[in-house]
């Protein structure tokens, strides 16, 4: 059985295209890349 | 595939040729992303849009740098209707490789229809406003604004599941689903889609198979009906029904026979009847304008006999004509060679047998000239045989002979031939002809001798009727008159 509040609470608003800069740059762009090369200089200081 | 640090193409080896780096943990992380996003191209494919984001995503996450990655999850953002994540994505894109991306291709398309961007802005934020409504339990205004959205971006997934959730509170379990069906076309493998679908379909399948079982029990607990299956059908009847349809079956039957000859006797009897008149008429007059053509012929054809037909009558009436002249020229030579041997009487009888009208000019000239001539001798001849046959009493050679002169001449010897004819054939007891020529003598010659013996010969002669045949009296046989004169006429 469906409930309708429970449901409603996944349904997220969609970005406008005034938002879209600010999504933008908020944006997380670290990859597991970024933290390998992190891990990497970690060690060669180590 | 390069090297994060020097940017040296690597090789299978799991250091880098450039700068010696330990590269094996770098080249799994960089696989792994290139293994999601081969994954998320592959689900895509199959519209299994949300699927495909998502291993899109992990594959942005293991290698932000994979281009075609984030260009193809640009694409399926843009198809589940969410525009501004698309153009996000593309930017990102474009900025992470300005050159050879087909980023700048998308943004570029996007960018001159700007009228439709515009236009999906408004519909995101419609849809915004409705969920607003939904939270407020506003839904009657959330679900008029979320049919607006639909109208106007009907690729909006999020837009067709919220409207549909709105329809199952409502309990309208059959628009509901047809929302479903319809975010089910554009992301096929939407788990929140595909949770609310078989949701629906079970109360639907619950709700039919409770109106059959009330359906049921309430036809059983009816008497007067029964009710049985036949293959996929449940048939309700009244149990006392009775089952007509085989005499309905025939009544139907003669019915539609009665109406078949109906149509058959006023529609299409009258009309075969019509062609058929026309056909008898058009034969007919074909006849008759073969019947006058043929006349026309005939009357033709019999002009043609009747002008061949009197050709053929002027070609012998020539032709007797031409006959006639060949007789009448014969006749004539006969004549004419008898006269030149001096057989007077031959060529006297065949003068008589000349026709003049088919003679020539010079022709007649000759007969006229050959006639007088032979008539001359030939009546000269002619009168004393028969005067000497009358001497002699020879009254038929006299009679015949004086006959000829009288016809060629009947005044020769001033009447004496006609008086011996005469008196010849009152001898010979032809009393009829005998009148005749004395009869002549009277008329012709009046005052003479001769014609007062003949006048006398005519009052005491009796002219016999058709039915006697004696003897006249006072007819002496002898050639002598009653008065005694003399009938011997002198020789000349």
């Amino acid at each position: 059985m469906i409930d309708f509040e429970e449901e409603l609470k996944k349904f997220q608003p969609s970005l406008e295209v005034e938002e879209a800069e600010d999504a933008i740059y908020n944006r997380n762009l670290t990859d597991m890349t970024d933290i390998l090369r992190e891990l990497m200089k970690g060690n060669e200081h180590a | 595939m390069k090297c994060m640090y020097c940017g040296a193409e690597l090789t299978r080896d799991d250091f880098c040729p450039g700068c010696g780096t330990e590269v094996r943990l770098y080249k799994k992380i960089i696989m792994t992303s290139n293994f999601y996003y081969n994954e998320g191209l592959s689900r895509a494919s199959v519209r299994n849009l949300s699927g495909a984001i998502d291993s899109l995503n992990k594959s942005l996450r293991y290698n932000k740098m994979n281009i075609q990655a984030r260009n193809l999850l640009g694409l399926v953002y843009l198809e589940v209707g969410e525009m501004v994540s698309a153009l996000s994505e593309w930017v990102i894109s474009r900025s992470l490789q300005n050159e050879h991306n087909d980023a700048e291709r998308y943004l570029n398309a996007i960018q001159k229809n700007s009228s439709k961007l515009e236009t999906i802005n408004q519909t995101i934020k419609k849809y915004n406003q409705a969920l607003q409504y939904c939270r407020q339990d506003s839904r009657d205004l959330a679900t008029l604004q979320l049919k607006k959205v639909l109208s106007l971006n009907p690729k909006l997934v999020k837009g067709h599941q919220l409207l549909a959730l709105l329809y199952i509170q409502e309990g309208k379990y059959d628009a509901a689903r047809k929302y479903l069906r319809t975010a089910g076309k554009i992301d096929s493998g939407n788990t929140l889609t595909l949770r609310y679908l078989k949701e629906v379909n079970g109360v639907l399948r619950g709700d039919v198979k409770d109106k059959k079982e009330k359906k049921e029990k309430k036809h059983e607990k009816n008497d007067d009906l029964i009710s049985y299956k036949s293959g996929n059908e449940t048939i309700i009847q009244p149990a006392h029904v009775k089952d007509y349809s085989a005499l309905a079956t025939i009544i139907n039957i003669v019915i539609g026979v009665a109406i078949g000859a109906c149509i058959t006797g006023f529609l299409i009897v009258p009309s075969i009847r019509h062609a058929a008149q026309n056909d008898a008429n058009v034969a007919v007059k074909e006849a008759n304008d073969t019947i006058s053509t043929k006349n026309q012929t005939i009357e033709s054809l019999q002009s043609q006999i009747d002008e061949l037909t009197g050709t053929i009558n002027d070609a012998k009436d020539a032709s007797q004509e031409s006959a006639s002249q060949m007789a009448a020229y014969e006749q004539l030579l006969t004549a004419f060679a008898a006269y030149a041997e001096n057989k007077i009487e031959e060529a006297g009888e065949a003068l008589s047998g000349v026709n003049t009208e088919y003679l020539s000019v010079a022709a007649k000239n000759i007969y006229d000239s050959v006639n007088a001539s032979v008539n001359a001798q030939y009546i000269e001849t002619a009168y004393q045989e028969g005067h000497t046959a009358y001497n002699q009493r020879n009254y038929t050679e006299a009679a015949e002979k004086l006959q000829k002169v009288v016809d060629l001449e009947e005044s020769y010897q001033n009447g004496n031939a006609i008086y011996y004819l005469a008196q010849s054939y009152r001898n010979l007891g032809e009393n009829v002809k005998a009148a005749e020529y004395y009869q002549k003598m009277v008329e012709q010659y009046p005052g003479t001798e001769r014609a007062a013996n003949s006048q006398r010969y005519l009052n005491t002669m009796d002219l016999p009727d058709e039915n006697e045949t004696g003897s006249e009296p006072g007819a002496p046989e002898d050639g002598s008159a009653e008065d005694g004169s003399s009938d011997e006429a002198p020789v000349e």
